[in-house]
């Protein structure tokens, strides 16, 4: 798993990678009342915003950690923004997204840089 | 349980009465295509129902009236009553926006006198009351300063400078003109970071948006200094006139260097707030701008008022019709009730009015800005955190208490922040009694945190599942 | 006079607390150079001189002495005693924003229903708190369909669209790259239909029609919303409320938003405001609707409450990214409004729509049977129409005002083809011996 300076979280298999938020944003955010999911088919680079994820008192833009395309949502969130704060990093994933550029996963922190900085 | 209205509803009772009908108007029916085919869901009440249950929900509501609502940044003074004498006579009410001039003098004479007091006020040339609420107010200025630079072949600008203690709409109206905001810090002092603005200010420096006093009640001393930086990167400089009720008639925006501004009669002018609107956010403006003010405008040539309709360097028209006539009909006879002296007292009395209140306050919470404060001030109940207690769990003590919360959590930027703004209306006994109650509260802190906790408890509803409404919207009957 | 409580004696105490002996001395912050000196006259007023101020001024407008024919976006109603004895109550004349909602049931619950009637007018889903007026609910509807159709950047707009609602989209666009693309009327005032087909393509968001239009005329929206959907464009009806009452609802013409002023429904003309204007959607646009939103929710005992929610969008909390900066709503407005929706009811509002029509109708045609005026055809309209004359409008209103009548607007203000054009709109408050009145001037011409 990598992570962002942003709080977004990604594991790549083969070529397609999982994004999501992790447990210090779902935090921070507090109950997560509505997520707005990406297109699927859509191009997406790297820092652009992907989804929103809405809390009663905030509205949060989740950045792509990697540039590439959007292959598939997790709809469970639409009926189901709780998972997002129960399992941010497991069943609350967001969305998959096919890798054009691989090699901007290096830029990543690995989990001690991202602990570090947000512990 | 509270019952809507339409759970009131009982079968063909009904309050109205319609003029006396004609046997020639019957013959007239309507083509059956365009008529309504889907049943009308509105009630069927009769008056007395309805007045029961309209009175009943304002004993569910607080006002300015009925309660002490020290509600830092929203300047809850006293409405006065006369303005709603004079604001409901038929004379005005009874007046149609497109008038003939001829036939609407009075109404034009007040537009005219109204801006003139106000530009004077402001240290400004000229202005319209045509925005109808603060953030109108805002977009209609910023929108004259992106013509004012597309104009001048400057259309390269397209950053705002914007401080990180300021309210909201400032972004959002400047996103809305198209342009990007760009924050600049505060220092330890909560005052603007002059090294980060100079490093910021740029030939991209459409404008700065300000206020002055800040939202945190303090006065930038540099103000001078700032508007020369921004003006020398050639932006414009714009007033965000919520915290004006302290420098009326002491300090003048225009004096300090800024070019455009709002006001926003609810707030200074006493207008009523009316449960969340209508308000109005007049512009003014000095001459660098004055070309660009919206439509319609009212002149003045001799003894007569003519009303202007069309104009090419405007940008354009922003409202139906005139604004909120029967608003600023109130703050004009407000202003000139007081007259320019009365104003000063107003200045004058609300800063006395918050300084007293925070020398009091200060002993128990913590005071991030030790200097005098202008009309409003920040708190902070962080200290309080470690018995598991936030400033939203006292804003709501405050409710029990027969007093509406301060505002909390405004400015962002300081921590369980509350911002408290008494106005120069409320007496000596009120503010004592507000501080009484505040550490009546701390003890309860000490002795029974939860009770504070899960306040209010003599409220009509206690704590509301916001969650529950966000995520499951039920917006209708 | 002022309206401060402290005198002397509290502001000494006050100062004592403080540790200061004057009150200037609070403002050392402020640099000399900029301080101004204390006024040393007193120039304010009594409050009953105040009173005669404004008497004396409203007595400088002529304007109530007429038989008023006016319309043109604001309307002369009966507004009823209610709403003024129900507005003017303390606790929701002189009550802030619901923020801390346990103290704000009373208004919450208010602007719930006013959603609640609103819906019922126009037959969608969901409504808002209300906005400004009818002009900014349109462009706040543009602004809507652009940003939940993020691909199209062209909007579809009649000429018949009242001009100064016009105006203020096209001024909430200005920072926008969209295309406005113009359709105009035909020589009976209704939409050019196929004009619109033509103009219909995939790149368009939305389609703005008005309901009646500014001519008076009721078009067939029906038809304008079905070639809309053909290309996935949205619909936005600007209406009078008060002809949902008579014809077809915003939903039955099949529109995606609608959108319009409540003024004809319990708000005087005042001059022009304040109004409310007030913003309907389908359900599945919920989220893109502008400015306060109130919802029904539990409090921790289980009762039923009201809180302003899906705020995350507004400008307080999403600042740059909100989707608008709006901060008031309309409140006291729209509570005048609802009042007078309630006050005529279900049964109420069908009659009071009916007799608009139907006084209306009578008044044109009876004009229509004196030589030298004649009607722009034969379309549908609610309680305004336009009449051409043989002579030029500023005489023709002229000859009614030595009569006491105000006729009607002048339709080549706005529009410069539509010449010795009149535009007259008619309500209940015009009994039919004002109206035969109106009619023995009109054959004296």
């Amino acid at each position: 798993m990598k992570f962002t300076e942003t709080h977004e979280w990604i594991k790549e298999q083969n070529g397609i990678g999982t994004v999501g938020v992790t447990q210090y944003a779902q935090h921070e955010l507090g109950d997560i009342v509505y997520v707005e999911l990406p297109e699927v088919g859509k191009d997406i680079k790297s820092g652009d915003v992907a989804a929103v994820l809405e809390s009663t008192k905030a509205a949060a833009d989740v950045y792509a950690p990697i540039s590439g395309t959007i292959v598939e949502v997790n709809k469970a969130l639409l009926e189901a923004s709780e998972l997002v704060n129960k399992s941010p990093e497991g069943e609350g994933w967001i969305f998959k997204i096919r890798l054009s550029k691989p090699q901007e996963l290096n830029s990543l922190l690995d989990l001690d840089a991202y602990q570090a900085k947000h512990s | 349980m509270s019952k809507t209205i339409f759970e009131k509803s009982q079968a063909e009772q009904h309050a109205y009465s319609l003029p006396r009908d004609a046997s020639e108007f019957q013959q007239f029916v309507p083509e059956k295509t365009f008529l309504r085919q889907a049943p009308l869901n509105l009630p069927e009440v009769s008056e007395i129902d309805l007045t029961r249950h309209f009175c009943g929900l304002a004993k569910k509501n607080m006002g300015i009236d009925t309660n002490f609502y020290p509600l830092g940044s929203c300047t809850m003074k006293l409405n006065p009553r006369v303005n709603e004498l004079c604001a409901s006579l038929p004379g005005f009410t009874h007046t149609h926006p497109l008038a003939q001039e001829e036939s609407i003098q009075g109404n034009l004479q007040i537009i005219h006198e109204l801006i003139e007091i106000l530009c004077r006020v402001c240290g400004m040339t000229a202005g319209s009351l045509l925005p109808n609420a603060g953030a109108q107010g805002e977009f209609v200025g910023m929108r004259m300063i992106a013509e004012y630079h597309r104009k001048q072949n400057d259309s390269l600008r397209d950053e705002v400078l914007i401080p990180d203690n300021a309210h909201g709409t400032n972004a959002a109206t400047a996103a809305m003109c198209g342009f990007k905001t760009v924050t600049i810090r505060s220092d330890a002092n909560g005052d603007l970071d002059l090294g980060h603005l100079k490093s910021l200010a740029s030939n991209r420096t459409a404008a700065l948006m300000l206020t002055n006093p800040n939202t945190l009640g303090i006065f930038s001393q540099a103000i001078t200094e700032v508007a020369a930086i921004v003006h020398q990167a050639g932006g414009l400089l714009y007033y965000d006139g919520a915290n004006l009720n302290p420098m009326l008639n002491v300090v003048r925006p225009g004096d300090m260097g800024f070019d455009v501004m709002h006001i926003n009669l609810h707030k200074t002018f006493s207008t009523p707030h009316g449960g969340g609107g209508p308000g109005s956010g007049p512009v003014l403006c000095n001459a660098k701008l004055k070309e660009f003010l919206p439509l319609p405008r009212v002149e003045k040539k001799g003894d007569k008022y003519h009303i202007i309709w069309k104009d090419a360097a405007s940008i354009g028209m922003i409202a139906s019709f005139h604004g909120n006539f029967a608003i600023y009909l109130r703050a004009y006879l407000y202003a000139k009730l007081h007259g320019h002296y009365g104003l000063r007292r107003i200045a004058e009395q609300s800063v006395l009015n918050a300084n007293y209140l925070k020398a009091h306050l200060k002993s128990l919470f913590s005071s991030p800005f030790p200097q005098f404060c202008m009309h409003e001030f920040v708190l902070q109940a962080d200290n309080y955190l470690d018995k598991g207690i936030k400033a939203l769990d006292i804003a709501k003590r405050l409710l029990d208490y027969g007093i509406h919360a301060p505002t909390i959590y405004f400015p962002l930027i300081i921590k369980e922040c509350m911002l408290i703004e008494p106005t120069e209306s409320e007496s000596k006994a009120t503010l004592d009694h507000f501080v009484e109650v505040m550490r009546i509260i701390v003890a309860e802190i000490q002795a029974n945190p939860d009770l504070v906790r899960t306040a209010p408890h003599t409220m009509p509803v206690t704590r509301l599942d916001e969650v529950l409404a966000a995520k499951k919207p039920i917006l209708k009957q | 006079m002022d309206f401060i409580s402290n005198q002397e004696p509290q502001n000494r105490e006050m100062l004592r607390k403080i540790g200061i002996e004057d009150v200037q001395e609070l403002f050392q912050a402020i640099p000399k150079n900029l301080r101004l000196q204390r006024p040393s006259h007193d120039d304010g007023i009594s409050e009953y001189e105040g009173v005669q101020l404004m008497e004396s001024l409203a007595a400088k407008n002529a304007f109530t002495h007429f038989d008023n024919y006016l319309g043109g976006g604001s309307y002369e109603h009966h507004v009823p005693a209610l709403v003024a004895a129900i507005c003017g109550k303390s606790e929701f004349l002189t009550a802030y924003t619901p923020y801390q909602p346990e103290a704000s049931q009373g208004m919450l619950q208010i602007i719930f229903e006013f959603q609640s009637a609103i819906c019922a007018l126009t037959g969608l889903d969901a409504s808002n708190a209300s906005l400004y007026d009818g002009a900014s609910a349109c462009a706040e509807a543009v602004l809507m369909a652009l940003r939940y159709q993020r691909e199209r950047n062209k909007i579809i707009i009649m000429r018949s669209l009242h001009p100064h609602y016009r105006a203020v989209v096209e001024q909430y666009l200005a920072s926008h790259a969209v295309e406005l693309v113009e359709v105009p009327f035909l020589s009976d005032g209704r939409i050019d239909q196929k004009a619109l087909m033509s103009a219909l393509d995939e790149k368009t968001a939305a389609v703005i029609v008005s309901y009646p239009n500014f001519l008076g005329v009721i078009d067939d929206i029906k038809e304008v919303s079905s070639q809309a959907k053909k290309c996935g464009a949205f619909t936005i009806v600007s209406a009078n409320p008060l002809a949902y009452g008579l014809y077809a609802s915003a939903k039955e013409l099949g529109a995606d938003i609608a959108v319009g002023d409540c003024q004809p429904l319990g708000l005087p003309m005042q001059y022009g405001g304040p109004y409310a204007g007030y913003l309907a959607c389908r359900q599945e646009l919920i989220r893109q609707m502008p400015g306060r939103i109130v919802g029904e929710t539990r409090d921790t005992q289980g009762r039923r409450g009201f809180v302003l929610t899906l705020q995350a969008r507004e400008q307080h909390i999403r600042r740059e990214k909100a989707t608008s900066n709006i901060c008031t709503n309309q409140a006291l407005a729209a509570l005048a409004s609802l009042i007078a929706m309630l006050w005529y009811g279900k049964q109420g509002i069908p009659k009071l729509a009916l007799t608009n029509y139907q006084r209306a109708a009578y008044l044109k045609f009876q004009l229509q049977k004196i030589p030298g005026i004649t009607s722009l055809g034969d379309s549908t309209c609610f309680n305004e129409f336009a009449m051409r004359f043989s002579r030029p409008i500023p005489e023709v209103q002229s000859f009614f005002r030595e009569q006491g009548i105000e006729p009607g607007l002048d339709l080549e203000r706005f529009y410069p083809d539509l010449k010795n054009c009149l535009l007259i709109a008619v309500t209940e408050t015009k009994s039919k011996d004002q109206l035969d009145k109106y009619i023995q001037a009109a054959k004296q011409l």
